[in-house]
């Protein structure tokens, strides 16, 4: 028992509040995300595992399967067809008009990430990352690095600075073309060949780079209590137009039309986040976290989030919470479609409108054993422009 | 400006208050699963940070690691 005492002091004065629980383990989970009014629905597996080498040196790895189906919301014109399926149906109604309504589509994500840390003598870490998401008009490849550095020697304050880069490639699919690719490189097989038009050139292959830059500091207020501040920046540049997005231009005149939304090449935002977890007699933990960010799109942005766990027995644990969201409209954004003529940005993608958004959530976590827990979750998602989702997860994590 | 009111603040929640010196012996509470900023479970905050990302224009404060995605 004493010896057992003397390992956790140890293990505690080695490790850092921030990362206590290196460990080697497996995890498997599974979301389920549906959409009201049959939008998305998501299902995604997923797979991590991570191992310690020594004190030293640990290594982690991920993967997740993203299979997406359901439609999203766009402005496209009021033609019916026999066929039910664009441009291959035959017109049989066409007013000339415009609706907002759902457009069809499906997709894979594949996405994998490998870690390692390094800790150095004086715990000190350092943590790389790369990461890899590819979906069928989408390519993201990202690399980060974090350094953490405690400022005591009791270990009670750290300071970290992180960087990431990440290099994005688009297929552009314009309604110029027909709603047709153009891959600028053959030899990327994964594009959708079919869709491939070497001749127009109204279609391409874009590219977006964002560089996220964040600076924190983590205290330990008490014995039962923590505190952390991160400032960020996200710094990103290309192209960051929605490419499935439509506006409607010019509506009720001789050149009224459908075209791409456009959105500048360039978007600056900064922001605050602030953590704060503390324990409530031997069983209870409330995290209380707030974060305010803003963007030169004109997009401000409060998050605040309260989670609370509670330690049922040895073996459960619950867990609920609720996060609400506010956002302004990107100073291009309009739902109208007689709002647009000639504007060079044009958007009217909900996501850039102003809105509000409240989380509902629930967990349990079941220890079947010293190696083995189950978990389970249930989330409700309601933002104010009208869009309703439910998330399911379940899981098991394996320690080894 | 208001970034800079918000990090004069932050700094001032640092510069201004004493922390109690916490003993390495003294950690037991804060090493608890329940008291991670994550939360207990990591696939899950993964799951609820993507679906953000890909349902409001906010992003950012939330560690530099993961990969983007069309999201759309």
């Amino acid at each position: 028992m004493q010896l057992n005492r003397l390992s956790l002091i140890t293990i505690l004065a080695l490790s850092t509040h921030a990362s206590l629980h290196a460990e080697n383990y497996v995890t498997v989970d599974f979301l389920q995300y549906n959409e009201n009014d049959n939008r998305v629905a998501v299902s995604a597996p997923s797979v991590s595992a991570a191992y310690d080498i020594g004190t030293d040196f640990s290594v982690r790895a991920d993967f997740v399967n993203d299979a997406i189906t359901g439609a999203t919301p766009v402005w496209q014109s009021d033609a019916l067809t026999d066929g039910g399926s664009g441009a291959s149906g035959r017109v049989v109604n066409n007013t000339g008009d415009y609706v907002y309504k759902n457009q069809s589509f499906n997709d894979v994500r594949n996405a994998w990430s490998i870690g390692a840390t390094r800790r150095f003598e004086n715990r000190d870490e350092l943590n790389v990352g790369i990461n890899y998401s590819r979906e069928s008009d989408y390519d993201s490849k990202s690399i980060s690095l974090d350094y953490m550095h405690y400022t005591d020697a009791s270990h009670n304050r750290s300071i970290n600075f992180g960087i990431s880069g990440a290099f994005d490639e688009i297929l552009v699919k314009s309604i110029a073309n027909g709603g047709k690719y153009r891959d600028d490189d053959d030899d990327k097989s994964y594009y959708k060949d079919d869709d491939y038009d070497s001749e127009s050139g109204a279609s391409q292959k874009e590219t977006s780079n964002t560089i996220n830059l964040q600076l924190g500091v983590n205290q330990i207020l008490n014995e039962t209590s923590s505190l952390k501040v991160d400032a960020f920046a996200v710094l990103s540049a290309g192209y960051l137009t929605n490419p499935h997005q439509r506006v409607v231009r010019n509506y009720n005149s001789a050149f009224q039309s459908l075209g791409d939304e456009s959105r500048p090449d360039k978007r600056t935002a900064y922001g605050v986040a602030l953590k704060h977890i503390v324990l409530l007699g031997d069983s209870v933990s409330l995290n209380s976290n707030y974060r305010y960010y803003t963007d030169d799109w004109q997009i401000n942005s409060h998050t605040l989030e309260e989670n609370a766990y509670y330690e049922a027995s040895k073996n459960l644990t619950l867990g609920a919470g609720v996060r609400y969201y506010t956002q302004t409209a990107a100073s291009f954004y309009n739902a109208s479609k007689e709002h647009f003529t000639d504007e060079i940005y044009a958007s009217s993608d909900q996501r850039l409108s102003q809105f509000n958004a409240l989380t509902y959530k629930g967990s349990v976590d079941y220890k079947i054993s010293d190696n083995l827990s189950y978990n389970l979750g249930a989330e409700f998602y309601e933002q104010s422009t009208g869009l309703k989702a439910t998330m399911i997860t379940t899981g098991a994590k394996y320690h080894f | 400006m208001k970034t800079l009111i918000c990090l004069s603040l932050c700094c001032s929640l640092f510069s201004g208050c004493s922390f109690k010196n916490v003993k390495p012996w003294e950690k037991e509470s804060l090493a608890k699963p329940i008291m991670q900023f994550g939360g207990i479970h990591a696939a899950v905050s993964k799951y609820e940070s993507h679906v953000y990302f890909s349902k409001e224009a906010a992003r950012g404060g939330a560690g530099v690691g993961g990969g983007g995605c069309g999201c759309n």
